[in-house]
């Protein structure tokens, strides 16, 4: 094995591709950080530019981007509570709130530092458990799956706001709007009106952008007073001290190892991903902190969980794919092609055939999270200028970007209408006080629940099936406990005597 | 949870009077949702089952839609219950609201424009009018600015274009620009 590990990490180590890393980990970060841009999208702009080099080196470039694009989410959802990618819906809970308390440097910085630990960690885990671990993600049928996204939708109890039943019917509305377009099982057509505007149902990404960004720049330019005069986004000193805030984020080891965890483990279960590892580390971390209530008004401990969950799942996804050849996401898929465009074979039998060049793609994960600390750190001043810019200048050219990101989607006219009417409907519920975070998670958790309820019914019609398969039965018995908790704090919170 | 925290100020004082009218706003805005997910649900019921399956096409919605009814119906009791304990909204509240709204409703009006001009006109174009005009909306009246408008203009719509078109090959809609 060692033999193996030092080939794989001696064809990494070399001018070429260590140029093509770092330019994967600058791409990542930036085409992360615009409002729309995926990571799915930027690897698959590189995959092309991979076919001329060797396969590790293609491979650690586009695990580069990969790593670069987990970060970069960070910098939109903290400096301008737009999440950059679906990965980063939680992180502008308290990310945001921090940098429009005055300190967008101390959660920029926060934000990064937590990405590498959570990289570290997964990349660790990778390393000592992908075998195991993937035989246990790939043993959850239909009925774990759906119980799984059960479990994953009590989240929804932490993003509910003031209101349980308001929190509720925006979680619910992200799953109906879910089953708009064709059915995942049969293609029959669903409330479209025989439309082609909804032929093709709501894309998850343009609800996103529709939900947080439309809605979220509309309410940056209500106060005329201060667009008169010229404010910026955020009135502050740009500081920080990197040092201090990796003090500060590794003062949260329980919080920083139990989120990466999170993210390893969704990471591994295929097709789950950032998106749910970004929200499930974010309510894990709330549920245990001693103080519960700061959570939303800017914390750390609520930085550190969204950000090292997200970026944990980037090791966690590389779990199955590695050792059976099942892709977690779309960017493993993605990563798979590029392997097999050089002729490599994606299965169990990879780490046994090519063992360098599995060990040089851990190597390169551990690399890649490395550059990804140094160049964010190194970019965070640039980033953090964009806080000087007035309102009257970011909102429109930030509009603009939403536009592209909505349509480079599906190369479709239609999405850009569709982002018009959801950021209207995100605009109008965000002024009733509506919360928008579980509507995007139903959207997210939806297809998944749907499509694994129904499979699940489909293999066999006996619904006890849920209650008697173990890892189903446990993942429900965590909801129950996971919601139960949740009103008991609630009404807690509401017999407190006011201070 | 909202992620827009604002310090409290003349807005939110405002909003405190008018919780009568917030509240009226709930009730006819989840009646309106409530009477829309009837229908829906309606319509679910009449989509296809399948003999492979003991869920057809429309039992998943159905589910959710009936949840949303009875969710939306207890809004508004709540809402109603609450409504008569609430101060009674000022006069001429919603125009206020709107002469406070007036610059977001605007730049909604032009991102409004902006997205159906983009077939017609092309992202270029339709982009470089959004730019300019939301600036000059947001306060770019003066020579000097209108030139830095000009310019952010010019940049965010046919630099984004080249960008996009030579560099990441996805072609954004060119309009007359062919």
């Amino acid at each position: 094995m060692m033999e193996t590990l030092l080939s794989g990490v001696e064809q990494l180590f070399t001018l070429g591709t260590m140029v093509s890393m770092l330019l994967g980990v600058i791409a990542g970060v930036i085409a992360a950080a615009i409002p729309g841009f995926t990571i799915t999208m930027a690897i698959v702009l590189t995959l092309p530019l991979t076919f001329t080099m060797a396969p590790l080196q293609g491979v650690a470039t586009m695990l580069a981007v990969y790593m670069g694009g987990y970060s970069g989410g960070l910098i939109s959802a903290a400096l301008l509570g737009i999440p950059g990618t679906p990965s980063a819906v939680a992180t502008t809970f308290d990310a945001f709130p921090m940098a429009r308390s005055g300190q967008p440097g101390r959660a920029l910085a926060l934000g990064i530092w937590s990405s590498f630990f959570g990289a570290l960690v997964s990349a660790v885990i990778l390393i000592i458990a992908a075998p195991p671990l993937a035989m246990v993600a790939v043993k959850l049928g239909a009925w774990e799956y759906f119980s799984l996204i059960i479990f994953a939708m009590t989240v929804v109890a932490s993003l509910v706001g003031k209101s349980m039943l308001k929190g509720l019917m925006t979680g619910l509305l992200g799953l109906f709007i879910a089953t708009v377009g064709a059915d995942p099982m049969m293609g029959v057509a669903r409330f479209t009106f025989g439309s082609d505007l909804l032929a093709d149902g709501f894309p998850f990404l343009v609800v996103l952008i529709g939900m947080f960004a439309v809605s979220q720049l509309l309410q940056e330019v209500e106060d005329a007073e201060q667009i008169k005069q010229g404010k910026r986004l955020i009135n502050a000193d740009v500081s920080f001290n990197p040092l201090t805030a990796m003090r500060e984020t590794l003062a949260y080891p329980v919080n920083l190892l139990r989120s990466s965890l999170v993210g390893v483990f969704i990471g591994a279960v295929p097709g789950a991903g950032g998106s749910i590892a970004n929200l499930l580390a974010y309510d894990q971390a709330r549920r245990a902190s001693p103080t519960p209530e700061r959570f939303g008004t800017g914390t750390p401990e609520g930085v550190i969980a969204s950000e090292s969950g997200n970026s944990a799942t980037s090791g966690g996804g590389l779990i199955p794919m590695i050792a059976l050849g099942i892709p977690g996401s779309a960017v493993d898929a993605v990563l798979m092609a590029s392997l097999m465009v050089h002729g490599i074979g994606v299965g169990p039998r990879l780490i046994l055939d090519h063992g360098d060049l599995v060990y040089g793609m851990f190597t390169a994960m551990l690399v890649a999270a490395a550059m990804v600390l140094v160049v964010c750190l190194f970019s965070m001043r640039f980033f953090l200028r964009v806080t000087d810019i007035p309102r009257s200048i970011i909102v429109p050219v930030v509009l603009v970007c939403c536009v592209i990101g909505a349509f480079a989607l599906n190369n479709r006219v239609t999405d850009i209408y569709l982002l018009l009417g959801v950021g209207v409907i995100g605009y109008v519920l965000s002024k009733l006080e509506y919360p928008l975070a579980p509507l995007v998670l139903g959207v997210i958790l939806g297809p998944i629940a749907e499509t694994n309820l129904r499979r699940a019914l489909m293999t066999d019609e006996d619904w006890t099936l849920f209650f008697t398969r173990p890892i189903s039965l446990i993942l429900l018995v965590l909801a129950v406990v996971s919601v139960a908790l949740a009103i008991r704090h609630r009404l807690r919170q509401r017999h407190a005597p006011a201070t | 949870m909202t992620h827009s925290p604002r310090p409290a100020g003349r807005e939110g004082a405002v909003e405190t009077t008018a919780s009568q009218a917030n509240a009226r706003a709930h009730i006819v805005l989840n009646a309106a949702l409530a009477m829309l997910f009837v229908g829906l649900f309606a319509q679910s019921a009449s989509l296809p089952s399948s003999m492979w399956e003991p869920l057809g096409a429309g039992s998943f919605p159905q589910l959710v839609l009936g949840a949303l009814i009875v969710i939306n119906l207890a809004i508004i009791v709540q809402e109603a219950k609450r409504y008569p304990r609430l101060a009674a909204p000022p006069h001429g509240l919603v125009r206020d609201w709107l002469w406070r709204h007036r610059l977001a409703m605007g730049v909604l009006g032009l991102f409004a424009l902006f997205s159906l001009a983009v077939p017609v006109l092309g992202f270029p174009l339709s982009a470089l009018a959004f730019l300019l005009l939301v600036q000059i909306l947001l306060g770019a009246r003066r020579p000097r600015s209108l030139i830095i408008a000009l310019v952010i203009a010019g940049v965010f719509s046919f630099g984004l274009d080249w960008l996009f078109r030579d560099v990441f090959v996805i072609s954004l809609p060119r309009g007359p620009l062919g």
